[in-house]
């Protein structure tokens, strides 16, 4: 066992101080310039300093990259109307300067308790993801926790360049209880571990390739994954999205009846499926290797 | 919620150069954020401001800020508290994490 910490039990703050190269970091918006939730209070819940959402600026192996790190313990790592602006700002700041912009995602979505404001915060922060994207500054999502990537940041992390996952990262937008929820618990079973983890875990996403890369879970693994990607940017053509439409349909007809997981593990090539979900990132990959639905 | 202040006298804190402030915790279940910032009007006092979503605890509050503040030399600065009914042992824990962010040299 390696003595660095594990990724998923960082804090947002210990996450980018354990990225990024060692005292580059200046925080925009620090904790003593309290910008924080007009609504909370109202509703008489705690406020944070940072409103859950740590961003600024650093350097990555020398590189000058911006960065916004969610507080998953704060109201779910939740978009209210200040932590989205901050998002946006990132963004925005990062699509002028043409300075890579990475995420450390850890949210449900949409802060509820701030309704119209959460809402319009977070479509202007994918908006700004566009203007990233159309200036082909790179964007980078990084799901590394068991909060995950639900609900508008969900799309949110689609809608970004690459991303990164974990082992113990989720992505989606309707969480396991709201699907169970709506369609029962015969159906989808949201205290069954196993089954969330290989419907929208790191290792099923990675081999659907909705996550491009899987990283292990230490901030050195995670560091050398964002590194290769600093350089990249994938374009976006209306001929690039019918060919991303066309992939999904066809893993819908693929697998659009199949309700056992394991059997989406197996088709793509996964041929013991318990070795596999003991295996290490850097296992898990050298088994997926020739088998993933999307080759990048 | 629950919200007071209350000053505490305390030794003066030499404050690391280039240092305005420290901070420890998240706001979350059973935990709480504490923010130290410098505050040179008042080289022997610790301020404090607390906001608490559980009410009916400020003596426990006190009792936990007072020994703080008798314990280590925190003078000249302001204690801010955003706390998520964290238990007295946290508080004093997070109090003591964000006095040595402080005194850690970058």
């Amino acid at each position: 066992m390696s003595s660095a910490p594990l990724f998923h039990e960082q804090t947002a703050r210990q996450r980018l101080a354990s990225l990024v190269d060692p005292g580059s970091f200046t925080e925009f918006l620090p904790p003593p310039e309290r910008v924080m939730s007009p609504y909370l209070p109202l509703l008489d819940i705690p406020v944070s300093f940072d409103d859950g959402l740590v961003i600024g600026r650093a350097k990555l192996g020398g590189t000058p990259v911006y960065l916004a790190a969610q507080v998953g313990q704060f109201v779910g790592g939740s978009v209210g109307e200040v932590h989205g602006a901050k998002l946006t700002g990132i963004l925005k700041a990062a699509a002028r300067d043409g300075i890579p912009c990475v995420f450390i995602v850890e949210s449900g979505g949409v802060r509820l308790h701030e309704g119209s404001s959460g809402e319009i915060a977070i479509s202007e922060a994918m908006r700004a993801v566009f203007e990233c994207r159309a200036k082909r500054v790179p964007t980078i999502a990084v799901i590394g926790s068991d909060i995950g990537a639900y609900g508008g940041m969900g799309i949110l992390t689609t809608c970004c360049d690459f991303r990164i996952m974990t082992e113990h990262g989720r992505l989606g937008i309707s969480g396991p209880i709201v699907i169970e929820k709506w369609m029962g618990k015969q159906a989808y079973d949201s205290s069954n571990r196993a089954l969330v983890w290989k419907t929208s875990g790191g290792k099923t996403k990675f081999l659907l390739g909705d996550a491009d890369v899987l990283a292990g879970d230490d901030a050195a693994s995670v560091a050398a994954a964002i590194k290769k990607l600093l350089a990249k940017s994938a374009p976006l053509t209306i001929k690039i999205l019918k060919a991303r439409q066309q992939e999904l349909e066809k893993r819908l007809k693929t697998f659009g009846e199949t309700s056992d997981p394991d059997a989406i593990w197996k088709a793509l090539g996964i041929r013991n499926v318990a070795e596999a979900s003991l295996a290490s990132a850097t296992e898990f990959v050298a088994l997926a290797k020739k088998n993933r639905f999307i080759n990048h | 919620m629950e919200k007071f202040e209350k000053t505490f006298p305390s030794k003066p804190l030499a404050w690391p150069r280039g240092k305005q402030w420290a901070l420890a915790g998240v706001v979350g279940s059973g935990n709480l954020e504490v923010l130290f910032e410098r505050n040179a009007k008042k080289p022997d006092k610790m301020d404090c401001r607390v906001e608490s979503s559980i009410p009916g605890y400020k003596g426990s509050w006190l009792a936990a800020l007072g020994d703080f503040a008798a314990n280590y030399p925190v003078g000249g600065t302001k204690v801010t508290i955003h706390d998520q009914g964290a238990d007295p042992i946290v508080v004093t824990f997070r109090l003591r994490q964000a006095y040595d962010h402080l005194k850690k040299t970058p």
